[in-house]
């Protein structure tokens, strides 16, 4: 679970966005990719296929500060690419924090051990560990046998310390839910603070009934990964996202939720389409053509997604954006 | 160099464009040609008003106006941009970094091809000092 300090800043952000300012779109999460290099190559993964001369170009610290004072989100994401290959991470994440910006730095942990001593233990730092599941699983999603040691290794060097540490898994499909539930009794064991979960993103899924199927299926398969979740069991995820997850609850996607900032720019529409760059947050907001995407618009592209990034924004709005909302979020977390 | 010269890049959508080459003979060529160079995944090179530039198209704004497309020239790390009106011919030269990536792609493969690959690119990353 979050830290009270941090859900308090939420609140309090989303409410003078929504109550005070009225604004109608809003940054929860900046996404900050400060490099689309990786020291892995996931098979299936989107994002870092480039030329090498664009995998060497790196955000400066000055332009991820920049970045994030002008999005003005309350929490930063740093994923990429690896992040903790930039050689001016500590940089970085030190000045967000200076920024009293909560960051949750996503790596695949290779480098964690090693790098530890570049940080310091914050409130306003978290490490979210890449895990797609227990080590069969997980070596076989990153392609790489041995990483899933290292980053339980990584975990448990970086709790120790005392650095707050989650887990972040993908699930697809051919994920078994026994055995992930089995993988969320070994995270917590591990001494995590929550763990992380969305469904991945198929970006060649065509608009067919086939892809109808596939959301439906993503909904099943959580059922049954949560049904009667253990108590042990924290998830840094809103409660209302874990029910939307389970199709208990319905949103509409919230892109400009979690906004994309990386070496090309602001990201239309969000972290996970690419239909053009702006250079200013201003202009992001503005200039995209929101009604073209999400479940309800046409975009064959947005048709089967239920991913993080859009839908956690949605149940972090609807929470606080009417009773409703509050309510069930209450009792969804009394029932967990 | 190039194999082959085509003028109707949307019958590719499918299949990596890696070698091939479009020929704005047409408006509706150039944005389509365009389009396929947005998606692309790797360098291009363009005949820009009888100049030849290489590099990689992060982006096009077939609504601004002009319409133009900005692209990273190899060893330049300010973006240029030039205008749709200029380009003359679009060349998918570099290596399409996506074709293959695929889930299925890699589970297709066997399994000596999979392990060559995963120690090629763990060298590769090792020789960077990123492991």
């Amino acid at each position: 679970m979050v830290p009270i300090s941090q859900a308090w800043k939420v609140a309090s952000y989303v409410a003078v966005q929504k109550y005070i300012k009225g604004n109608k779109r809003y940054p929860l999460v900046l996404m900050l990719e400060p490099l689309f290099r990786c020291n892995l190559a996931c098979a299936g993964c989107g994002k870092i296929q480039y030329p090498d001369h664009v995998l060497s170009k790196r955000l400066s610290p000055q332009q991820c500060f920049d970045a994030v004072e002008e999005c003005g989100a309350p929490m930063v994401s740093i994923p990429g690419g690896e992040p903790l290959i930039h050689p001016e991470i500590k940089e970085i994440v030190e000045g967000l924090v200076a920024r009293k910006k909560y960051i949750y730095l996503c790596t695949n942990a290779l480098l964690l051990k090693r790098k530890l001593d570049l940080f310091t233990p914050s409130k306003y730092l978290t490490f979210s560990i890449h895990l797609d599941g227990l080590k069969e699983n997980h070596d076989t999603a990153v392609c790489r046998d041995g990483t899933y040691d290292t980053a339980v290794e990584a975990i448990k060097e970086a709790v120790k310390r005392g650095f707050r540490v989650c887990t972040n898994t993908t699930l697809f499909n051919h994920a078994k839910p026994e055995e992930v539930r089995e993988f969320f009794d070994v995270a917590m064991d591990l001494g995590v603070e929550g763990m992380m979960l969305s469904p991945g993103y198929v970006y060649e899924k065509a608009p067919d009934q086939g892809g109808f199927l596939h959301k439906d299926s993503s909904k099943a398969l959580f059922k049954q990964i949560l049904d009667k979740p253990k108590k042990s069991w924290k998830f840094n995820l809103s409660p209302l996202f874990l029910k939307f997850l389970q199709g208990d609850y319905d949103f509409e996607c919230t892109p400009w939720g979690s906004p994309a900032y990386n070496v090309f720019g602001w990201q239309k529409p969000c972290y996970l389409l690419q239909d053009g760059y702006v250079k200013t947050f201003k202009e992001y907001i503005e200039l995209t053509d929101w009604d073209n995407y999400g479940n309800k618009s046409d975009n064959p592209k947005c048709q089967d997604c239920m991913v993080h990034c859009g839908f956690e924004p949605s149940a972090v709005d609807a929470t606080f954006g009417s009773w409703a909302g509050f309510m069930a979020t209450a009792k969804a977390t009394m029932a967990a | 160099m190039p194999a082959d010269i085509k003028t109707d890049p949307s019958s590719h959508r499918a299949a990596s464009l890696e070698g091939n080459v479009f020929v704005c003979q047409s408006d509706a060529d150039r944005i389509a040609s365009i389009d396929q160079a947005f998606d692309y995944r790797g360098d291009v090179t363009l005949q820009v008003r009888g100049e030849t530039v290489e590099g990689y198209i992060f982006n096009r704004d077939a609504s601004a106006k002009p319409p133009r497309i900005e692209m990273f020239l190899k060893g330049s790390d300010e973006p240029r941009i030039i205008p749709y009106a200029d380009i003359e011919s679009i060349a998918f030269t570099g290596k399409d970094t996506a074709n293959g990536k695929s889930w299925d792609a890699w589970v297709s493969k066997k399994a000596s091809e999979r392990q060559a690959e995963i120690e090629r690119l763990a060298a590769e990353a090792a020789e960077r000092g990123h492991l």
